[in-house]
């Protein structure tokens, strides 16, 4: 178990600090965005929506497979995004600036899927490599918030796989 | 925006995928007529976002894989770039992609020739 999450029943309970929870409640509104674009250039669409087939030859069932799948990955990944809202949105005032968000079974991977597509959305647009360091940001560039935000989700996010790897069998 | 590992000696033999047995057509009077679908194998490309112990936690999850099997799939898209992490026929794989995408990994068919 992590310090942020704990469990509760068959779901969870994570900690937030108020600036976190607030945070958090961003995020679906702007990955709404980028799952709905239909802009053939958007990287970051096309990170979240790939394609199946590399084989140019195979381009009619490349087309049939987006047709018949697309709209089924866009509709799980919106209801996790009315997931989390509705999690947050239902947490009660906490003490000391912070709360204890109840995660329903259901809204666990929706939470790890959020969190995920998150930090792919942000990796993408900042340009994140594995010899990217966070460490060596300078505090005046624009974007060192960004990725201070990618790191808090990674973060986060370490934290919830830990919690649910404990859940799987070895 | 696949992010290709640094070189490292590969310390495991490629996933062992596992391979549609021949379909053996059986036609009195003639040599049996041995045909072989040649599967098609699902990629994992390694990739500089998703985490290591999430990609672990998507083997297992999807293909039922023990920790140890997901965690070397996991080293192999790592260290190597990419990984067959299952196999079937076409609308087997199509449907292991959807499902790894859905997951926000970046997967991929083929069949190799």
């Amino acid at each position: 178990m992590s310090r942020r999450f704990t469990r509760r029943g068959e779901g969870l309970l994570v900690r937030l600090s108020d600036p976190e929870r607030e945070l958090l409640r961003q995020l679906p509104d702007e990955l709404r965005e980028a799952y709905e674009s239909d802009d053939p250039d958007d990287d970051v669409h096309t990170r979240l929506f790939p394609r199946a087939y590399l084989d140019p030859t195979e381009e009619n069932a490349e087309r049939e497979w987006q047709d018949l799948v697309h709209p089924e990955l866009l509709r799980e990944r919106l209801d996790a995004l009315a997931r989390i809202v509705g999690a947050l949105d239902a947490t009660e005032g906490g003490s000391r600036g912070a709360h204890d968000v109840a995660l329903a079974p259901d809204d666990v991977p929706a939470l790890l899927g959020v969190l995920n597509d998150a930090r792919l959305a942000l990796g993408t647009q900042l340009g994140v490599s594995e010899e990217s360091d966070l460490a060596a940001l300078d505090p005046d560039d624009p974007a060192t918030y960004r990725f201070a935000v990618y790191a808090w989700l990674t973060e986060l996010e370490g934290e919830l796989i830990d919690t649910l790897l404990g859940d799987m069998p070895d | 925006m696949p992010l290709l590992a640094a070189p490292m000696a590969p310390t495991e033999a490629p996933v062992e995928a596992p391979i549609e047995e021949p379909i053996e057509i059986g036609d009195p009077g003639t040599d049996d007529v041995v045909v072989t679908d040649r599967p098609w194998i699902v990629i994992v490309w390694n990739d500089p976002v998703n985490l290591m112990s999430y990609v672990v936690y998507v083997f297992q999850k999807l293909f039922g894989y023990s920790r140890e099997k997901a965690t070397r799939l996991m080293h192999q898209v790592h260290y190597e770039g990419k990984a067959a992490v299952s196999a079937g026929n076409r609308e087997k794989a199509e449907a292991d992609v959807a499902r790894l995408h859905a997951h926000g990994l970046w997967a991929t068919m083929e069949r190799p020739g």
